[in-house]
């Protein structure tokens, strides 16, 4: 049976297509103002990509994300928290805590041993954690968001920003660079800064082990370090592109309802019959 | 979330929740009536009706910003007095003729200073609340009555006799039986009314001359009688929290399948869920009832094992699966309350959702993906 699962954030769609409960195919695609768009986009590549001739294919869909109330050919949508939850788990079962940082979000969640979510906090009011603020720093030092990532392994002495606001560590920044301060370890300490905020976001639901980095930001080899040092516990790494943990999640939320779906039917024909003899 | 509630009594509570000085204050002014402003549930509104004025507690419904009130708060101020406040800066409450305010908390104390020093309001009094439930706070409730009896007959050249009183704890009570009798159908497995619908009724009551609203709110029961009842809901969630009168936050809660079936609000429970005694002194009784009786809110000190039992007791008559507990951004009262209801709820195996809120409903899809993954946790 083959499932889809599109996960529409503010930054990316990402579509995965499961088959047999394997990932056959995925794509990843630039959000578009229209989520209706960006949602047939992503599944669009990640449908040519699995060689399959339409999304007519495909047994059941689940959207996810911010963009999942309007995902057009989605069954139904659930929640990126569940997504990110079941994705991760999925990836790598000993995972009971999951770091989830995307483009204008981030959110933490502890999960039971089947990958459901006992328990999550978010944050999404401010930029403080998110894609954006990286996004931000990168282009006040005139850097790539891989540059960024990079150097940021570099620091040998993290400058201390205090400020998680993306505004106020912008100011930081500025002062740091004007008093000469080496770039490496400017950038070093704003993912320190970061980390922070996150390691206080696992605080309260609980540290577990394993903790697993999601979403796009996951990517950012500079961020699972300083987060793993704060947490004194080692970051996993995913099997699969981190950042579509929530579409995994999705496409295998969306076969379990395919399944009960047939179930369902199955067992209507067989009554059916029933009636009949 | 479908009902097929068809009502005159609930559309008519719906627009006066929806509009700040509805009709009937309009036009209780306009007979020569007084109207006094007050904030907080634990403010007596039965002294009003009993010298026989319009009670209305103070919100800001409408408000669109805080441009001018902004200035006299601190960035650590709530968002609930900063919106009253510009309001009135606004010209809004200018047909008041007196403002009631308690020191439920220092951020709606503080609009007394702000009120007084900017606004030509002719009676502006506080409240004084007392923090725990003891006898000597009784007797400080009693006293604080006393006061305020005597400053309102002073001012307003009224008399507010023991029998006035005394009837009107009949009326205010009437009201309350009335809305326990609303809340008994939401009960049912099936409730024929949601959550955002009762907001509004419960928000109507406390801008309306009380005799108008109850005689409304006997038809709108009669309207429930025999209504079809709402079944496509996901889970039937409580909201507990603070100063929450606007329908649409509850609304949202309600489009991801949550149906609201009982609370623990300002605007909701608190308010009626326990009669005032209508024997003996008057003064003593209500006294007695608003620092004993009935459910404080979290500025009373020491009574949170009181407050926790009653939102068990809920959870049970109310078949309660899941609870949302609301707080206004920098609200102290309430971030320890929902901590320790947290614990509490926790360890009695019920699903328990903070959310936090600015007083204008704002960030919806924020709440709504809070919501529907509350849900989904509870494998709803």
């Amino acid at each position: 049976m083959i499932v889809g699962g599109c996960d529409i954030g503010s930054a990316t769609g990402k579509a995965v297509v499961m088959k047999d409960g394997q990932i056959i195919s995925y794509s990843i695609v630039a959000s578009t103002t229209k989520p209706e768009l960006t949602s047939r986009m992503a599944m669009d590549e990640a449908i040519a990509k699995a060689g399959l001739r339409s999304i007519e294919d495909l047994a059941y869909i689940v959207g996810t994300g911010y963009g999942r109330l309007k995902v057009p050919f989605a069954n139904e949508n659930i929640s990126e928290i569940t997504c990110h939850g079941r994705g991760a788990q999925w990836m790598v079962p000993s995972v009971r805590t999951v770091v989830d940082i995307g483009g204008q979000d981030c959110k933490v969640m502890s999960l039971n041993d089947k990958g459901k979510v006992l328990e999550f906090v978010m944050n999404d009011r401010c930029a403080a954690g998110t894609g954006r603020f990286f996004e931000a720093m990168a282009r006040v030092l005139g850097l790539t968001l891989g540059e960024l990532s990079e150097l940021a392994l570099k620091g040998k002495n993290p400058a201390l920003i205090t400020s998680q606001c993306s505004v106020f560590a912008e100011s930081e920044v500025v002062t740091l660079v004007n008093e000469g301060k080496e770039l490496a370890d400017i950038v070093a300490g704003l993912h320190n800064s970061i980390a922070g905020r996150l390691n206080s976001m696992v605080r309260k639901v609980g540290l577990v082990k394993d903790v697993a980095l999601t979403g796009g930001c996951a990517k950012n080899a500079g961020l699972a370090k300083a987060l793993s040092a704060q947490l004194k516990v080692d970051v996993i790494k995913l099997p699969h592109d981190p950042q579509i943990t929530g579409a995994i999640g999705a496409a295998l939320i969306a076969a379990e309802k395919a399944a009960e779906r047939g179930r369902a039917q199955e067992a209507a024909t067989s009554t059916l019959r029933g009636k009949e003899a | 979330m479908e009902t097929g509630l068809k009502s005159k009594a609930l559309e008519q509570f719906q627009e006066v929740t929806a509009t700040l000085i509805n009709p009937s204050v309009r036009q209780w002014k306009d007979q020569g009536g007084k109207v006094i402003g007050y904030f907080c549930t634990h403010v007596p509104d039965e002294i009003f009706t009993a010298a026989g004025m319009l009670p209305f507690r103070m919100r800001a419904t409408g408000s669109d910003g805080t441009e001018l009130s902004d200035a006299f708060y601190s960035s650590i101020n709530c968002s609930f007095p900063r919106h009253c406040f510009n309001m009135a800066l606004r010209g809004e409450f200018d047909l008041l003729d007196g403002l009631i305010v308690p020191n439920s908390c220092d951020h709606i104390r503080r609009i007394y200073d702000n009120w007084k020093s900017q606004l030509q309001t002719g009676f502006v009094e506080v409240f004084s609340l007392p923090k725990k439930t003891g006898e000597p706070q009784v007797g400080w409730y009693r006293d604080e009555l006393l006061l305020l009896r005597g400053k309102l007959e002073k001012h307003f050249g009224v008399k507010i006799t023991d029998e006035k009183l005394r009837s009107a704890i009949k009326l205010h009570n009437e009201n309350r039986r009335l809305l326990r009798r609303l809340y008994e159908f939401r009960k049912a497995d099936h409730p024929p009314i949601t959550g955002a619908q009762v907001l509004a009724v419960v928000v109507a009551g406390t801008a309306m001359p009380r005799d108008q609203y109850n005689a409304l709110l006997k038809e709108l029961l009669k309207d429930l009688e025999g209504a079809e009842g709402i079944k496509d809901y996901r889970a039937r969630i409580m909201v507990v929290g603070g100063i929450l009168d606007d329908p649409e936050y509850i609304e949202i809660i309600e489009g991801q399948g949550g149906l609201v079936v009982t609370d623990f609000l300002c605007f909701g429970t608190r308010l009626f869920w326990v009669d005032v005694p209508e024997k003996g002194d008057p003064i003593e009784a209500i006294a007695r009832y608003q620092v004993q009786l009935r459910p404080t809110c979290p500025r009373t000190y020491g009574d949170q094992p009181r407050r926790i039992k009653f939102i068990k007791d809920m959870i049970r008559d109310f078949k309660v699966d899941g609870v949302i507990g609301e707080r206004l951004l920098f609200c102290d009262p309430w971030v320890v309350e929902h901590y320790m209801n947290d614990l509490d709820l926790k360890e009695a195996g019920v699903p328990f959702l903070k959310l936090d809120r600015e007083y204008i409903l704002s960030g919806k899809g924020q709440i709504r993906t809070r919501v529907q993954a509350f849900l989904e946790m509870m494998g709803r």
